[in-house]
């Protein structure tokens, strides 16, 4: 019945969508290019639309996570979808590419997740020529040509690095305020190049600055020069209450994020540490394997905080070696891309969706909103 | 050519080429590099820092000692990197998903590195392939083999505390709270293993002579596409025996990483004195060597330089090692 119901919604998208013209020209050819699809939506002839996806890595679990979403929509959509992407999020190139190609591939529309901001201008601005309506996901591009992008759904970074300090900082709270010395706070950041990313550990500066100081302590950030030049107000390292200490390895390995994590949490004065996502975080671990030293308070150790999951972070929060992290939503992101595309071909007014990011620790990680973002 | 392999014997040399040459130079670095870093930072002075530095430092001295036998018959291996992330996914899948026992995720983890040395060898050995280009593309079918077969998601191996966690305790166990780095003792043990391989076996010595010429290695009788193949072989297993050590490191393996640690791997074996133009080196210059790398990975955040500095130094250090290489042959060549 359910099937019936659904057969025939798509089968006046079709009309809708022959009406509407979408894609002008293109659509004409998309029908044909099953060569190129992954997988079969169960469409009943309603719809028929084939979009393009492009993912930031195809070797990732957060990206299976994404993907898992499109699947979903595609399954209740109808829609037909090949996905692709690079090996690594530092294939820049390889993703310059893999959008070419998608482009020539003339779909409906293609829904993107950019390693790098500015490389994919001139390609978006070929999808803009070739009518072809383009989603960011994940990451916005904030100088696509006009038009080009009909939509951006994406963590708000700021406020999920925000989400990190705001948790932390009930936990270390006191100890700030009762310390008799200076204190610090680690944070390990995978990157200081692209803005996104450092928007999430800049987030989390800002916050926890903020937090720190409305209760009349001083805060100066130090470490890493590309975050530090972005404070404003940056207090003195020598007389300050709190020090934030941000490192950033040379190479996004959980070794190296291993061995900045050690340097910090080898401090006599840390209390606290944050990594800003999966592999970083995972680096605080494995320093903890040998140093033994985060705990649920300042007062037994240094208390962890992660982002995004896995199971080795999972497994971390769940027994209490991280007192929490903050999940993204990978999965509603994949979904809503494709979701945003398909409104836009059936000629519905699509916007940008900032997309939440949840704050998880062992007492909430089993709950319905959390759990589907907690891939492994 | 042949030269290259002679033993410098005779009374004329100097007290640095009678302590090892060049292998010399590089331990005493590394006692420096240590000594400096100890004294620069507190953190590092620190034990745990000790077993952190000798943690990661397995992975990378299992596969320098595997890759110093491609790079002492001229050729290279550039798949180890990969190769080891591919088998450690595969090995660990089975363990994890299949619920086979740890010790036979192992075996198979070994096994495929062997595979995958056994096509390294055939592709160089038999049909010719340059050894740069041959394991460049064993490099990328590795990395999107191991992928495919987990799907792209990471696979942890068990913890310590789970079912299965004992293989970690091959490399590191806990007495009274303390954790006790064994793992080092079975690289020593494997050192000495592959010295005497490669010096006082046909197979070490024949991989020499292929490094310093396989045309008249061949004229002389020897099977030296079967000696050919076998440095592979002894390379993918030792990069076999390196996945198992990552795993047992690390708590999750990543599909699409590993690129990059067979270039720890090889500078490792250059700054220890293997000469990327064969023949020349040992596998006790090769840990040393890999102990620069290691160092230098650690030590360098410990004393504030940031990842940019980093990168800058560790390659200035292999600059150095190699000029190192070259003058000492020009010097030779000139006597």
């Amino acid at each position: 019945m359910k099937k019936k119901v659904l057969a025939v919604l798509l089968g006046g998208c079709m009309v809708a969508g022959l009406l509407a013209g979408c894609g002008g020209d293109n659509a004409a050819t998309t029908g044909d290019d099953a060569a190129t699809t992954e997988e079969g939506g169960e469409s009943s002839g309603g719809g028929d639309y084939h979009f393009e996806v492009v993912v930031k890595s195809f070797q990732s679990t957060y990206w299976q996570a994404a993907i898992q979403g499109i699947d979903a929509a595609v399954e209740e959509l109808g829609v037909t979808v090949n996905t692709t992407g690079p090996n690594a999020e530092s294939d820049i190139a390889d993703q310059v590419n893999m959008l070419n190609n998608a482009i020539s591939q003339a779909p409906d529309g293609i829904a993107l997740a950019a390693n790098d901001q500015s490389a994919v201008l001139d390609s978006l601005q070929d999808a803009l020529d070739a009518e072809i309506p383009v989603v960011c996901f994940d990451t916005g591009v904030p100088d696509a040509p006009e038009g080009s992008v009909i939509a951006t759904i994406a963590t708000d970074n700021e406020a999920a690095g925000a989400v990190a300090a705001e948790n932390m900082y009930p936990v270390i709270k006191d100890a700030i305020a009762n310390a008799s010395g200076q204190v610090r706070i680690g944070e390990v950041n995978q990157d200081a190049t692209s803005a996104n990313i450092s928007g999430r550990g800049m987030g989390f500066i800002n916050k926890m600055k903020e937090l720190i100081e409305a209760d009349g302590k001083t805060v100066a950030v130090i470490g890493n020069q590309f975050y530090v030049d972005q404070v404003e107000n940056n207090g003195d390292e020598g007389s300050a209450d709190v020090i934030i200490e941000v490192a950033v390895p040379a190479q996004t390995t959980v070794e190296l994020s291993a061995t900045e994590a050690s340097n910090i949490m080898n401090k006599e004065d840390t209390i606290a540490i944050f990594g800003s996502n999966q592999v970083t975080a995972e680096g605080v671990l494995t320093a903890n394997s040998n140093l033994n030293v985060l705990a649920a308070t300042p007062d037994e150790g240094i208390v962890g905080v992660g982002f995004d999951a896995g199971a080795t972070l999972k497994a971390a929060v769940a027994d209490g070696t991280l007192v929490g992290a903050v999940t993204q939503a990978p999965v509603d992101q994949g979904n809503l891309a494709i979701k945003a595309l398909y409104d836009y071909c059936e000629g519905n007014e699509v916007s940008d969706i900032a997309t939440d990011s949840y704050w998880y620790d062992a007492s909430n990680m089993e709950e319905d909103t959390i759990a589907p973002n907690l891939y492994d | 050519m042949a030269n290259k392999v002679s033993k410098t014997a005779g009374t004329n040399k100097s007290f640095i080429d009678r302590m090892g040459g060049q292998q010399f130079i590089v331990l005493i670095l590394v006692i420096v590099m240590f000594i400096f870093f100890s004294a620069m930072s507190p953190g590092f002075r620190k034990y745990t820092t000790v077993v952190s530095i000798l943690d990661y430092s397995y992975y990378i001295a299992l596969m320098a000692i595997g890759v110093t036998f491609p790079l002492l018959t001229a050729g290279v291996d550039l798949s180890i990197g990969t190769g080891l992330v591919c088998y450690s996914l595969i090995g660990g899948l089975l363990v994890r998903q299949h619920g086979l026992p740890v010790a036979v995720g192992m075996l198979v983890t070994v096994l495929i590195g062997l595979i995958f040395g056994i096509i390294n060898g055939c592709l160089v050995a038999l049909m010719d392939l340059p050894p740069f280009l041959a394991t460049l593309c064993t490099c990328m079918i590795t990395r999107g083999f191991g992928a495919m077969v987990v799907g792209g998601y990471g696979i942890p191996w068990p913890a310590a505390a789970q079912e299965g966690g004992w293989f970690r305790s091959i490399f590191k166990i806990n007495v009274g709270g303390q954790n006790i780095p064994i793992g080092f003792l079975w690289i020593i043990l494997l050192v000495i293993v592959m010295s005497f391989v490669l010096n006082h076996t046909k197979m070490g010595r024949y991989t020499r002579a292929i490094g310093s010429n396989k045309e008249a290695t061949r004229l002389s009788g020897v099977n030296v596409k079967f000696y050919h193949i076998m440095a592979y072989v002894i390379c993918g297993l030792f990069a076999g025996l390196a996945a198992i050590a990552y795993s047992a490191i690390f708590a999750t393996v990543q599909p699409g990483s590993g690129a990059g640690f067979e270039l720890d791997a090889i500078g490792g074996a250059i700054v220890g004195g293997v000469s990327m133009s064969g023949a020349v080196g040992s596998i006790w210059g090769t840990l040393v060597g890999v102990f620069v790398i290691c160092l230098l990975k650690t030590g360098l955040p410990f004393i504030g330089l940031t990842a940019n500095w980093q990168q800058i130094i560790t390659g200035l250090v292999l600059i150095a090692a190699v000029l190192f290489d070259i003058l000492k042959r020009k010097k030779e060549a000139g006597k």
